[in-house]
């Protein structure tokens, strides 16, 4: 018998989750759906010109996506909120299913099936919305999955000017990169809220925000007080002149966005290994 | 075959097993009694792999519990004391897990809910506490796996459950059935359990079949206390009185006598027991 992974079994633990845990998230996914027709309903009791801007269909794929990251992390503690309770867990733990094959199920679940679930869910109602004569004009669904459209609207509507480099630099990248860099981002909050959910026993999501948030500030004190106290770096920029300070940005943006990718990877791989472990070894 | 060697195990700083060995052979039904909290949940859980030795090991056929391989977590079935169940009925119930369990009959199931009298229609949040343990016994007992681990099953049971939860628990348990039953309701399980196994704390007092306690222990049931006697209770119309068995008489046993006699002499009694 292999006892680490076995798809018929793993089909059974996955079909084993999503009748006895996916359902327990549908009334989270319900609000969530809900706050962009709260949003169509107030626009269109109260329109003004500020109201509609806000509603265009950019402004709507921004609250989908943020909408869909709150559903990413609400959804560990609501689809394996016991998996880690000294009773409740018991039944989980003693399923024959091997720990890869629980620890994968629980990723698609998290990860894959719940982002996919609200956001077709949210563009569907999106669609449905624009259909009518309402504030709702274009359909979100056109540009939700065009990063590059998405990105230089948003520099638009914030009026940042962006310049030739920057607009190549999106351009070269193919639609499959931006689309690997979205679902790294995704992996990245998913396993942290994932690995929360098996850490904490209570109050999961909420304590993994409030780590997340002190975390957040201890590294933004670090940051800005080495810079501000580094002479060097002070210098460097003194010295510089306005299209330089650009060009120094736009760099610091680019490296910034570098490391974020690999910061997202290496966070999503240790999380993920924690997740695994605590699925693994953790005590009833 | 269950075998438990030198197994250290403690909760922080409260130490429950303390270089405990131990074995369990197949077919039986075993009987864990002790006071409570000496530890015979954690020892179930230590079994199931819910819990992990500090030292020592734990095996079942063979595999390590704690490592959770399916191979291993087919075989077993853990019903915990206190009942936790799904806004389900436990039809649905079984047929969600059941698919996981190579052996699992729906067929026996439905016959065991219904000699146990439990209404199938019902989601386990409207059964009495007494009808989800019977209808958590039926699930367990239809999934027919080697090793089944009751923690005080009868906790909960009105006195007509009772006597059903014995009748299935001995008619659907086949010779290749492993049940340890946790209790320290000892008169629930009577002429069912056989070994008897006795806990004390970080200790194992007693671990023998009613044979071998018989011919060790003598039951006399009598009018009167006796000197020699262990152990004395009074009951109806006379005394129980549990002696050592000098004569090589037979005697039928009274678990509650024999658990008090040996809680009153351990060291006692378990030297008697080890002697051959």
């Amino acid at each position: 018998m292999n006892n680490t992974l076995n798809i018929n079994r793993f089909g059974k633990i996955l079909k084993h989750d999503g009748l006895n845990f996916f359902p327990n998230l549908i009334l989270t996914l319900a609000i969530l759906w809900a706050i962009p027709v709260i949003v169509y309903l107030a626009v269109a009791l109260m329109p003004t010109n500020d109201t509609k801007d806000a509603v265009d269909a950019f402004s709507r794929v921004d609250l989908i996506s943020a909408l869909a990251n709150i559903a990413i992390i609400i959804a560990p503690a609501r689809l394996y909120r016991y998996c880690n309770d000294s009773r409740k867990g018991i039944g989980y733990a003693m399923l024959p299913a091997s720990t890869l094959e629980k620890f994968l199920s629980m990723l698609i679940y998290c990860v894959i099936v719940t982002p996919i679930v609200y956001v077709a869910g949210a563009l569907a109602i999106d669609s449905i919305l624009a259909l009518f004569q309402g504030p709702y004009e274009g359909f979100a669904v056109s540009i939700y999955f065009d990063t590059f459209a998405k990105i230089n609207a948003v520099f638009q509507r914030d009026g940042i000017m962006l310049d030739e480099s920057f607009m190549l630099y999106y351009a070269s990248i193919s639609p499959i990169f931006m689309l690997i860099l979205s679902a790294i981002g995704t992996l990245a909050i998913s396993s942290i809220f994932m690995f929360g959910n098996m850490i904490f026993k209570k109050r999961k999501t909420g304590k993994m925000l409030g780590i997340l948030i002190i975390l957040f500030i201890i590294f933004m004190i670090v940051v800005i007080n080495y810079v501000a106290h580094n002479e060097a770096i002070n210098l460097y920029f003194q010295q510089m002149n306005d299209d330089n300070k650009a060009e120094f940005i736009k760099n610091i943006i680019f490296r910034i966005m570098d490391i974020t990718f690999y910061a997202e990877i290496i966070i999503s791989a240790l999380m993920l290994f924690g997740v695994y472990r605590k699925i693994k070894t953790q005590k009833y | 075959m269950i075998k438990i060697n030198n197994l250290d195990f403690a909760y922080n700083n409260t130490q429950v097993f303390k270089n405990i060995s131990l074995e369990f052979e197949k077919g039986n039904i075993y009987g864990l009694l002790g006071e409570n909290g000496v530890g015979k949940t954690t020892l179930l859980k230590l079994i199931c792999g819910l819990q992990k030795p500090q030292h020592g090991s734990v095996t079942v056929d063979g595999l390590t519990p704690s490592m959770r391989q399916p191979q291993f977590l087919q075989n077993v079935y853990f019903l915990p004391e206190e009942v936790i169940t799904e806004d389900t009925t436990p039809e649905k119930f079984i047929q969600k897990i059941g698919v996981f369990y190579p052996r699992y009959d729906f067929a026996l199931f439905n016959q065991l809910m219904k000699e146990l009298e439990v209404d199938l229609a019902k989601k386990f949040n409207e059964l009495s506490h007494g009808q989800k343990k019977k209808a958590l016994l039926a699930c367990a007992l239809s999934l027919q796996t080697d090793y089944l681990f009751l923690d005080e099953p009868t906790n909960g049971l009105d006195i007509p459950s009772k006597a059903l939860f014995r009748k299935v628990i001995s008619q659907y348990c086949n010779d290749e059935t492993t049940v340890i039953i946790s209790t320290h309701q000892v008169k629930d399980v009577e002429n069912l359990i056989d070994p008897i196994i006795i806990l004390d704390r970080d200790d194992v007092l007693l671990k023998a079949s009613f044979a071998e306690i018989t011919k060790k222990l003598y039951f006399e049931y009598g009018p009167e206390r006796l000197q020699n006697a262990y152990y004395t209770e009074m009951l109806p119309g006379g005394y129980i009185n549990v002696m050592p068995n000098e004569d090589g008489l037979e005697s039928n046993i009274n678990i509650e006598a024999l658990f008090n006699a040996v809680m009153k002499n351990k060291e006692t009694i378990k030297n008697l027991m080890q002697n051959e």
